[in-house]
């Protein structure tokens, strides 16, 4: 009885709760579900730069497109560097938040620096290691005993070395989200009561027993945030490699990613809006098994506190 | 479990992304039987000749020199001749402007008060400065027209917005660079300036005729050229007394250029002779289509794209061959260092300025003089001063330098009011006045494309100082007024520049020569069709 008069009453305020509703689901479906809808279908097509002219290619689009050399190549060189800028982000993250966390005299200026790439934009990020890397001029190939032990940094560069071209920019871009995972995870710390290591350390738990016992579990959710959103700024990264690469060095198209092949300007598919729809329809996909992925292998796992 | 799971997800992942794998280009993803796309496609391009260009029936059997056109000599080395025989005729009244937009030119006069127009640019810098500089005089010097200038960051960012905007979106003029021509024709949103041209009678004898022929097609002239350049060799000039060369000879040809390279090296005065690069603005895709111009040579079919779309590109024949042969040849004798990509276009200079392995001499666009003497002036580079650094025409295949016209053009967009259609108009014929292109010159190192302006102030004064301005100037006017010089003409021109860079980048690291060419020239070829298919 009580719970059917609980619906009723419920129902009776839908109109109010649709009212309420109204101005995010409009703004959410003008500018997320519509142009997501329409990509779709867009991408099972193939049309000229304005998309004024398209020809129907159907949905095997997306297979063949999936299956091509250029996709299975970026999707490749997208893993990479995701495998390499999140594990390294992470830990560099972890490392210096822990180290930030000391109740020190002056520790908030190194808090400071530590956080200050989350303000230094994409393109500022990126000319910096430019001109740290450039063959000819830059810093790190006039450094004389570099230049000798690492003969690839002046000759044909590290952004123009097929082998170091994706670690270059995946540094970079580590580099350039360090200053997110920092504030997070330090957040995250703070969070973790001081009592819980006290008891441990009354119970004998040195330094490294209660990061790996207390610190990094009670981190979890925190872990497992910036996991996903580091994942996923891998998947899109696009400023840096613009910037550093523009996609190459040719002819391997070392650092073509998913989302260069899409949008890059030299890419195969600059002038078919309708192919650029079915990569970045593909690359959401891709996305969205990946954060199932995670959510549901470490999900589990992580501790969310009573 | 944990540390395990994922990693192992992720190889599993890839395994069967591996498995999927096609072997097959993204070109023709959605075309349900490739094998049937060839005929499909000749189809099309057979229908897109334009009946305009009844000689321009593409050649089914793939070969250029068994072409079915009148002119056409069936002697590929005869390519520059043949060209010049088969340039479209330029009278004007041959070809009906009906199917296109209105260009009333004399709507001004009706207009109450001044019109408002918004142009989009590309410039930055010291040459967005200019740009401002003149439009000011401008709006200044009358009261009819106000032009809002609008920076959109670069060519490639005009480009992506203007395709991405809808009709109300546009503006009113826009500037497209020369790869973006075909792409602006077909957009169907761009009156042909031909119609301004013949509506208010302009004379267009003043300007330079191969500026001209770059915009033009099937004897329809679309944009209105303005910031005109083209590749230039800039040197070291210490390195080259010290190599015990003349400082004022910089080399002419490809043999020349060998041959100094060859003793800047031996005697020690430098690394390199000469530093290259794959960039497609640079290197790997400009300064192939120069040499192809300068060798008299088309780049593409259809008479380099010019009477139709083009079906197939040429740049895998024996010309081809030559000048890459000669690329690699010198970077793997030595005599050159390859400097890459080149991303953001300056790696190649800084090679110049390399303080342990440097290079004498590099190939860049003549707008960039400006900005290396800027440099230099400001003291970034130790012991290279603004008047050390020589400029000289580009060295190629032939002993006559010229060269293909490259920076931009301006488009007048088609729009419901003719009074902003008549607006652009003026602004496009002020600014291609002697008085505008003299002070553009000097500010920018752009080249003045009317013959005029080189006689005006501040222009003369500049060319008689300084004839390193002059070059490129000097070098355009020498050349030729043929097909092989109006340039290809590309619909996915950016693409098929890639195709040759990564090519080039290939066979820099050791391809072979032919058949890298060759598969480069397959793949150009799909995006040919592909392009014809959606715009043809």
């Amino acid at each position: 009885m009580e719970s059917r008069a609980f619906d009723r009453r419920r129902w009776r305020q839908l109109p109010v709760a649709l009212g309420l509703l109204a101005p995010s689901a409009i703004i959410l479906g003008a500018f997320i579900v519509y142009p997501i809808v329409k990509s779709v279908f867009l991408g099972t097509e193939r049309c000229n730069a304005s998309g004024t002219r398209c020809v129907e290619g159907g949905w095997d689009q997306y297979t063949d497109t999936f299956r091509s050399t250029e996709f299975q190549h970026a999707l490749w060189v997208t893993a990479k560097f995701a495998l390499i800028t999140v594990p390294l982000g992470l830990a560099l993250g972890i490392g210096l938040a822990v180290l930030a966390h000391k109740h020190l005299a002056g520790v908030s200026v190194f808090r400071a620096i530590f956080s200050s790439t989350v303000a230094t934009s994409v393109a500022v990020a990126s000319l910096m290691w430019l001109f740290l890397l450039q063959p000819s001029v830059g810093v790190l190939s006039n450094v004389g005993w570099i230049a000798d032990a690492f003969p690839v940094v002046k000759q044909p560069g590290l952004l123009n070395d097929p082998d170091t071209a994706l670690w270059s920019v995946g540094l970079s871009s580590v580099w350039a989200n360090l200053g997110f995972t920092f504030i997070i995870i330090t957040a995250g710390l703070q969070g973790i009561p001081d009592d819980v290591y006290e008891a441990a350390a009354l119970d004998g738990a040195g330094g490294s027993r209660r990061f790996w016992a207390i610190t990094l579990p009670l981190l979890g959710p925190s872990l497992l945030f910036v996991l996903i959103v580091l994942t996923s700024r891998a998947f899109q990264a696009y400023g840096e490699i613009d910037l550093l690469t523009e996609g190459g060095p040719r002819p391997d198209d070392s650092t073509t990613t998913i989302t260069y092949l899409t949008y890059g300007r030299n890419s195969i598919m600059a002038t078919d809006l309708g192919l650029q729809a079915t990569t970045a329809v593909l690359l959401f996909v891709v996305l969205l098994g990946l954060s199932f992925l995670q959510l549901w292998s470490l999900g589990r796992r992580v501790h969310y506190g009573d | 479990m944990r540390r395990a799971a994922l990693p192992a997800l992720v190889v599993a992942a890839s395994l069967l992304v591996a498995a999927c794998g096609s072997g097959e280009s993204a070109i023709t993803a959605g075309q349900d039987d490739p094998a049937d796309t060839d005929a499909d496609n000749d189809a099309v391009a057979t229908d897109d000749a334009d009946a305009s260009t009844p000689d321009s029936t593409p050649d089914d059997a793939g070969d250029e020199t068994d072409g079915t056109s009148p002119t056409d000599s069936g002697d590929e080395t005869d390519g520059g001749d043949e060209t010049t025989a088969s340039t479209p005729d330029t009278t004007p009244t041959e070809v009906s402007l009906d199917e296109y937009p209105a260009c009333p030119t004399d709507a001004l006069d009706g207009a109450d008060g001044p019109v408002e127009i918004t142009y989009w640019h590309g410039m930055t810098a010291d040459n967005e400065e200019a740009l401002q500089f003149v439009t000011e005089q401008y709006n200044a010097s009358q009261d009819r027209v106000v032009v809002e200038l609008q920076n959109q960051g670069g060519y490639l960012e005009v480009i992506d917005k203007y395709y991405q905007s809808g009709a109300s979106g546009r503006p009113d003029l826009v500037m497209f660079p020369e790869y973006g021509f075909q792409q602006a024709i077909d957009s169907e949103t761009i009156v042909p300036v031909e119609a301004c041209v013949r509506d208010a009678g302009f004379d267009t004898a003043v300007i330079q005729p191969s500026a001209i022929q770059a915009y033009s097609t099937a004897g329809v002239q679309w944009g209105m050229p303005f910031n005109v350049s083209n590749p230039i060799l800039y040197y070291n000039e210490l390195i080259f007394e010290a190599a015990g060369l003349d400082p004022d000879q910089p080399p002419t040809t490809f043999d020349e250029l060998r041959a100094m390279s060859q003793q800047i090296v031996d005697s020690g005065a430098a690394s390199y002779g000469i530093a290259l690069d794959t960039n497609i603005d640079s290197g790997g895709g400009w300064f192939i289509e120069q040499w192809f111009a300068n060798a008299g040579e088309l780049f593409v079919d259809n008479g380099n794209g010019r009477e139709a779309l083009p079906t197939e590109v040429l740049f895998d024949q024996a010309t081809g061959v030559e000048i890459v042969t000669f690329l690699r040849d010198m970077v793997a004798d030595g005599l050159a260092v390859n400097v890459g990509d080149n991303a953001g276009g300056s790696d190649n200079f800084l090679k110049m300025a390399d303080a342990a392995d440097p290079a004498a001499m590099t190939i860049g666009t003549s707008a960039g003089l400006g900005t290396v003497i800027n440099v230099l002036g400001s003291g970034l580079v130790e012991g290279l001063t603004p008047d050390d650094v020589g400029v000289g025409g580009l060295p190629g295949p032939s002993a006559e330098q010229t060269a293909i016209v490259g920076g931009a053009a301006n488009y007048v967009v088609a729009g419901d009011d003719p009074e902003v259609v008549a607006a652009a108009w003026d602004f496009l014929t002020y600014l291609i006045s002697p008085e505008v292109q003299s002070e553009w010159a000097v500010r920018t190192g752009y080249l003045p494309i009317v013959d005029q302006a080189i006689e005006l102030e501040p222009l003369a004064t500049t060319y008689a100082n300084d004839p390193r301005f002059r070059v490129a100037y000097t070098q355009l006017a020498n050349s030729p007024n043929d097909l092989a010089h109006a340039g290809p003409q590309i619909g996915p021109h950016r693409q098929v520049r890639d195709e040759t860079a990564a090519a080039l980048a290939a066979i820099y690291n050791g391809a072979d020569i032919e058949s890298t060419l060759a598969a480069a020239a397959a793949t150009s070829n799909a995006l040919l069709q592909q392009y014809i298919a959606l715009n043809g």
